[in-house]
């Protein structure tokens, strides 16, 4: 099933009066249940193509429908709500709330999905189990190692259900050992039916994807689906 | 939206407390601004009731009748060759006027007053058998002086309470002899107390004597004023008259300027209002100059909190926060301090008043309090919104990607 669609997507940035074209005619299909890896060196557009498709951003020209609505119409209130209710994101650097326990950043987005305090909790502890932290849920991030804080930006990234996971190097912060416990995690979420998008410049994690897309100077330069 | 305000008050409460020094820094002005309302109606409700209680005492319905204005624009020397007043006055208003319930001429002058070995300085009163009718005290033991003993200049005098008190103790005070100036009068009554006038002087501390006596022992000249007791319906018509009935008996002709002054309770009122919005003007200027203060404070501390927490909003609007969420969560944020910082104000007013209270009766007015961390809302509102709406508009790719 076709979750999304990018056609003919132009980001146009205008730098010193000088015109940056960061996207540059993309046409992008994501399927169901896709394990895509988006690689490409810094510069390439590969940043931009993740702030599209996880909906920060709004292309300047091209359609996005993502589960048939339309993204590239829609104002920052509805970019707010399909972010918070179709997107799990997971960052290079966490990006944990550092005052708040792990429970209550994972309970973050289900507060502004206006969820009520116990199922928010009920949830909550789920997805933290689920990513097999449930003796750590009142620890704060900054008594955590740095697996465990990704596991809890894990967690929060799937608390909502999301129709996709965008990963956005996130074993880029980790030593090896870490790193390979949360591709585990990404693989394992795959398996049980998630899409996950990888955006990375590293080869051995992109190897966990099915799919690889390459990008340079805006342009999708391979599209290559492995076995 | 009541998750959203949970969890946007437990956000503010941490980020407050998270920073108490600096929370409490910022939050001064505030203080300062809620201390000086609280404190400024604390004082006003203070004089109000001390000037209430004192006003009852002279009572709305006294005309008072005298040389001089109480308080007055006029040059000293446009009212210096006024007449004085006269004993004979009384009969003729009674005689003319018809609004005239009770009219008393009143002498005043300082004295030594002893019994035993006992002496005091005070005040001493001559006047006739109606001055109890232009005065709200009661007799509290004994009797005022008759029509006749007035006339035959008998020393009987009634004293204040607190003469009694001074003097006599828990022992009955009629029919003893003290001393006014060295001569020997006999006490035929006893004032009940009343305390201060205007906190001024004390009412308790005085003693009277019929004008037939004072007169002929103190002085014949001295200063004299008519007490004049009008319907208390009546007072406006009654003034008329009475200055009608004065014009008449100094024979002034209609071009002339009156040549006396009919003094009310009101003179006192006209100028202690004066005096309370002296005060409450002041009041106010001082908390309208630190509640602009406090909030430049407050909008100054939420542009750096908003700074700060750039990440922090980058990845709340990544996560699904709307911009309508951000600016709620740092308005909330603003609020909260200043009404900590209201609180706190209040809680500084209310110990101090317990302290102003010991020395002039006063209370913190209910209305003001509430008023007051209304106003301290307020202000965390209006100064919060600014910082608060610019981070409502950061992007979130941009704020991310903040360092």
């Amino acid at each position: 099933m076709e979750l999304i669609n990018l056609s003919d997507i132009y980001k146009i940035y205008n730098v010193g009066g000088e015109e940056v074209r960061a996207l540059d005619g993309v046409d992008l299909t994501i399927n169901n249940n896709e394990y895509l890896a988006i690689m490409g060196p810094s510069g390439s557009g590969k940043s931009t193509m993740m702030n599209m498709i996880g909906c920060l951003d709004t292309p300047t020209s091209g359609i996005y429908h993502f589960e048939g609505e339309e993204v590239h119409i829609m104002d920052d209130a509805q970019l707010a709500s399909i972010r918070n209710r179709k997107i799990g994101f997971v960052f290079q650097t966490f990006n944990l709330l550092p005052k708040a326990s792990a429970l209550h950043n994972v309970e973050i987005p289900l507060v502004y999905a206006n969820i009520r305090k116990e199922k928010r909790i009920d949830m909550a502890s789920k997805a933290l189990k689920d990513v097999g932290l449930e003796d750590r849920m009142h620890h704060k991030p900054n008594e955590l190692s740095g697996g465990q804080r990704q596991r809890v930006a894990i967690a929060r990234a799937l608390v909502n259900n999301p129709s996709i996971i965008l990963a956005d190097e996130p074993t880029g912060n980790l030593d090896s050992k870490s790193g390979h416990e949360i591709m585990g995690i990404l693989d394992s979420l795959h398996s049980n039916g998630n899409t996950i998008i990888l955006v990375t410049h590293e080869d051995d994690i992109a190897k966990h994807a099915k799919r690889t897309i390459r990008l340079f100077d805006g342009k999708i330069i391979e599209d290559e689906i492995s076995k | 939206m009541g998750s959203l305000f949970f969890e946007n008050l437990k956000i503010s409460l941490s980020a407050v407390f998270a920073n108490k020094t600096r929370s409490i820094l910022t939050a001064l002005g505030i203080v300062i601004g809620v201390l000086s309302v609280t404190l400024m109606g604390t004082l006003i409700s203070g004089l109000d009731r001390s000037f209430e209680s004192s006003m009852s005492w002279l009572g709305k319905d006294i005309l008072y009748v005298s040389r001089f204005e109480w308080f007055s624009d006029m040059e000293w020397w446009e009212v210096r060759n006024r007449p004085r007043m006269r004993t004979e006055y009384v009969d003729k208003i009674k005689e003319k006027s018809k609004y005239a319930l009770a009219v008393s001429p009143v002498m005043q002058r300082g004295a030594s007053l002893s019994y035993e070995d006992k002496e005091t300085r005070t005040e001493i009163f001559g006047t006739n058998e109606e001055y109890m009718e232009t005065i709200s005290t009661d007799i509290e033991r004994g009797r005022f002086f008759t029509a006749s003993e007035d006339k035959v200049g008998a020393r009987v005098t009634i004293i204040g309470g607190g003469i009694k008190d001074a003097f006599f103790g828990d022992e009955d005070a009629i029919g003893k002899y003290i001393k006014i100036d060295n001569l020997k009068f006999r006490v035929v009554g006893v004032l009940e107390k009343q305390g201060k006038f205007l906190g001024l002087f004390s009412v308790d501390k005085q003693a009277i004597l019929p004008l037939g006596a004072y007169k002929r022992i103190f002085s014949k000249r001295g200063w004299m004023r008519l007490s004049v007791k009008v319907p208390e319906d009546k007072i406006d018509e009654g003034l008329d008259e009475i200055s009608g009935v004065m014009r008449q008996i100094r024979g002034l002709k209609p071009s002339e300027k009156s040549d006396f002054a009919i003094n009310q309770t009101k003179a006192f009122e006209t100028q202690y209002n004066r005096l309370k919005i002296a005060i409450g003007g002041t009041g106010f200027f001082i908390t309208l100059l630190s509640l602009v203060v406090g909030g430049i404070g407050i909008m100054n501390i939420m542009f750096v909190t908003v700074k700060e927490r750039t990440r922090e909003i980058g990845v709340r609007k990544a996560i699904g926060a709307t911009n309508g969420m951000i600016l709620s969560q740092f308005l909330m944020e603003a609020v909260t301090i200043c009404l900590f910082a209201g609180l706190l104000g209040l809680s500084l007013a209310y110990v101090s008043s317990i302290f102003i209270n010991k020395i002039f009766p006063s209370t913190l007015p209910l209305g003001l309090s509430i008023f007051s961390i209304l106003i301290s809302m307020v202000v965390g509102i209006v100064s919060g919104f600014i910082p608060a709406y610019k981070a409502s508009k950061l992007d979130p790719i941009d704020s991310l990607r903040y360092e």
